[in-house]
């Protein structure tokens, strides 16, 4: 069975139309890779299967696990094993670092009958955790990715996934920020949580972070739409031959990704 | 307006009369304090300085006859409002009255005995077994004087482990013992003139405490005045606090006020306290106010300080109906310092106002002022902060911060700082704010599986945390987050209430 069935789906922000049909399967042990121009809607996507508030979904379904997923609160969404690493991650002075992702584990554990972990048990595991993507241990005692840089931040996000271990980890461009080495430490940080039982969505701009992680598909986005859908090696192509290659008008309130650097609009 | 203060002049008279034996200079201040009362009456949102605060919980039911206030049914008699002192209101309910013949006669106990074989405990009142566990609870290690619905409880308090050149004298033996000191301390910084409610306090003087730092004492322990409501008569309590920091003396008091809910909490509690420091002293002052939601709470604190003295007041109101909050300190000598810290957490219809003045006399001090506030349901907080820096305070470097969250589209603050600035050399900044939780930091937190109320609990003790991690490590700061914890969205109390 399907670990995540998107059909049909239709959203709105800010009585604007943004996704406009979107159909996406995952399956369990699945990598796919989300790539598409700025502003088509892959974020969107991202904010609507993690429950964020402001998004009006007018059409179609999501089911998680076999269960509609969209009439979940968004812990408990999370608890149910869907995680969203974050493209801006959140500064939330004064909430340290660890503490909150016990208090999230715990959160997360408690609904699952599972016992607790006090504060020793816990740094035991968060510094195991940590060593996988190379997050120093003075980042975890600090406020809550405040004053991280940005490749910190994206540390973060994989540390945490790390650590909560989702059923269905979808990283919106974890990738964007990073310098070479970190690309490379996150990364393997990410395929390390590779599992047979876990699905993952990349959302990706660059062909170069699936050199290190490879998806089992690749789908393009565009206008709020997947409007191709195929191998490793779609992303190849996209790479040589830009969107314009798919038929997309990518002048107008979109950017063309170029090689190399981020683009933001 | 005129019956309530017929009302507290009547009951002042009254305990003049009971009272007909005090030394001639404590019946002057006495006296003075009625007719100060007399002659301001009490305020109402027409005075500049309550502008905010409707006093109506407080004197609403002295305009009802007894009669009338019984049929409007059971809660009216709750919240009666004829708050009378301690003495008078024990025989107001049968509660107390069964209570009345076992408690240790004010006063004569400590006169008669001395504190010390009072606490080896003969006469335990009933309850007093619950008020131990609170005591526990509230109390810190170190020297205490425990007063229960405004009267000194001396088998509840603790006296050993005082310092050298620390006196920690409960404020009827001092009143007796210490006159001439007294009689020159009192009124000396809260002045009756000026405040209605310190006028009636002074009407009312009885109880209290005196603290005194003989010069150059350094007391690590801190010294603790706990004031328990029991909240099942309309006690008005008037504690005065006297405290004289000799030259290069430090310590730390703390005065906790709180509500121990046997009754509905409705009780009236008016504190006064005027500190004086000497040259060089240094006076950590802590105040944990954590009255019953149903209880009114004045409070006035005055300090002056001496050259190059040091004074950091911290301020934390969670309780009462309706709670003022102030605090005063003038610049006597140069080169002094003043932290003015505060946080107020109130939910309900609760209403916290906080009220803080500082005079800057003399050149070259400096203030540092932050008062946040958290307010949820339709509670209400303000803060009125004036600075004044004299044509003469040059080289003043003063700075004040109000900030507050909101966490109900009902709840309300305001902010109101005003400078006064009559000096040119000077640095002063101030700042206020009223803000929300930050919905992004809530997503944040939920979407890794943190229920709402726990997220929202997270970031407002995030936004506490400033405040209360200015008060240093040890069993102070685990009072505070421990009555802070109470207050927060997501504790169990809050959903036993909801
Ligand atoms: N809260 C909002 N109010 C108005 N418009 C919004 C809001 N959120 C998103 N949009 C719009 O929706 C469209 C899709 O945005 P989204 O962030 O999903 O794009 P994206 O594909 O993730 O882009 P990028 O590659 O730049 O991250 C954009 O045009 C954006 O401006
Ligand atoms: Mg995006």
């Amino acid at each position: 069975m399907a670990l995540l069935t998107v059909r049909n789906l239709h959203a709105r922000v800010a009585g604007k139309d943004i996704l406009k049909g979107i159909d996406l399967e995952v399956r369990p042990g699945e990598v796919h890779a989300i790539m598409g121009p700025n502003g088509s809607g892959k974020s969107t996507l991202a904010s609507v299967l993690a429950g964020r508030d402001g998004y009006e979904v007018t059409q179609g379904e999501v089911l998680f696990d076999g269960k509609p997923l969209l009439e979940l609160s968004p812990e408990e969404r999370a608890t149910s094993g869907v995680f969203l690493a974050f493209q801006y991650p959140v500064e939330i002075p004064g909430v340290g670092n660890l503490h909150f992702l016990r208090t999230a584990l715990n959160a997360q554990r408690r609904v699952k009958g599972l016992e607790e972990l006090d504060a020793m048990d816990f740094l035991q595991l968060a510094k195991e955790k940590s060593k996988l993507v190379q997050l120093d241990a003075a980042f975890m005692n600090r406020s809550v990715n405040e004053g991280f840089s940005g490749g910190e931040k994206k540390r973060n996000e994989v540390f945490q996934m790390a650590v909560l271990e989702p059923r269905l980890a979808i990283l919106d461009e974890t990738d964007s920020g990073l310098d070479i080495d970190a690309l490379r430490t996150v990364a393997g940080g990410v395929n390390a949580l590779r599992s047979p039982e876990r699905g993952m969505v990349l959302i990706t701009h660059y062909q170069r972070l699936l050199d290190y992680i490879v998806p089992d598909k690749v789908h393009v986005m565009a206008a709020g739409r997947i409007i191709r859908s195929g191998g490793r090696e779609l992303a190849l192509e996209l790479e040589e031959k830009g969107y314009g290659w798919l038929g997309l008008e990518s002048g107008k309130s979109t950017t063309v990704v170029a090689k190399g650097g981020e683009v933001r609009r | 307006m005129t019956s309530a203060l017929a009302h507290y002049l009547d009951v002042a008279q009254r305990f003049h009369a009971r009272d007909a034996s005090a030394p001639a200079w404590l019946k002057r201040v006495r006296a003075e304090g009625l007719a100060q009362l007399e002659r301001q009456g009490l305020p109402s949102n027409r005075d500049e300085a309550w502008k905010y605060t409707n006093l109506a919980p407080l004197v609403g039911g002295t305009f009802l006859p007894p009669g009338e206030a019984r049929g409007a049914g059971p809660l009216a008699t709750a919240v009666e409002g004829t708050f009378v002192p301690p003495s008078e209101a024990r025989g107001a309910s049968p509660v107390a009255t069964a209570m009345e013949g076992t408690l240790i006669p004010p006063g004569q106990a400590l006169v008669a005995r001395g504190l010390a074989t009072a606490v080896e405990g003969t006469f335990i009142p009933p309850g007093a077994g619950d008020l131990s566990a609170v005591v526990a609870r509230l109390g810190l290690p170190g020297p205490r004087l425990v007063f229960v619905d405004g009267r000194l409880a001396p088998e509840l308090s603790s006296l050993s482990g005082l310092p050298r050149g620390l006196t920690l004298k409960p404020l009827r033996d001092a009143l007796r013992e210490d006159g001439e000191t007294l009689e020159a301390l009192v009124g000396q910084r809260a002045l009756a003139s000026e405040h209605a409610f310190t006028a009636l306090n002074a009407a009312l003087l009885e109880e209290g405490a005196l603290l005194r730092l003989a010069p150059g004492t350094l007391s690590e322990v801190p010294v603790q005045l706990l004031f328990l409501t029991r909240g099942d008569a309309p006690v008005l309590a008037s504690p005065r606090i006297l405290v004289v920091a000799g030259e290069s003396s430090e310590a730390t008091l703390v005065e906790t006020y709180a509500g121990v809910g046997v009754g509905p909490g409705a009780t009236f509690t008016n504190a006064v306290t005027e500190v004086t420091l000497g040259d060089n002293a240094s006076l950590h002052h802590y105040k944990l106010q954590a009255e019953a939601d149903a209880a009114v709470h004045v409070g006035a604190l005055h300090v002056r300080q001496g050259r190059d003295s040091r004074f950091a007041s911290h301020a934390f109101s969670f309780g009462g109906a309706l709670s003022r909050n102030e605090v005063h300190a003038a610049f006597a000598g140069e080169g002094g310092d003043a932290t003015l810290n505060g946080l107020y957490v109130g939910r309900g219809t609760q209403h916290l106002d906080n009220r803080t003045a500082l005079d800057h006399a003399v050149p070259r001090c400096t203030s540092r002022e932050l008062y946040k506030g958290v307010l949820d349901d339709k509670a209400r907080g303000t803060f009125h902060g004036l600075i004044r820096v004299r044509p003469d305070a040059q080289r003043t470097d003063s700075r004040q911060q109000n900030r507050n969250l909101l966490l109900s589209e009902s709840a309300q603050a305001d902010a109101r700082p005003q400078l006064e600035i009559l000096a040119d050399d000077v640095k002063c900044a101030h700042g206020a704010a009223v803000g929300r939780l930050d919905a992004q930091a809530l997503f944040y937190l939920r979407s890794r599986g943190i229920p709402q109320a726990e997220a929202e609990r997270l970031l407002t003790q995030a936004f506490a945390r400033e405040v209360v991690e200015a008060v240093p490590a040890g069993p102070v700061r685990e009072r505070v987050e421990g009555l802070l914890a109470l207050k927060l969205p997501g504790s169990a109390r809050r959903e036993v209430r909801a």
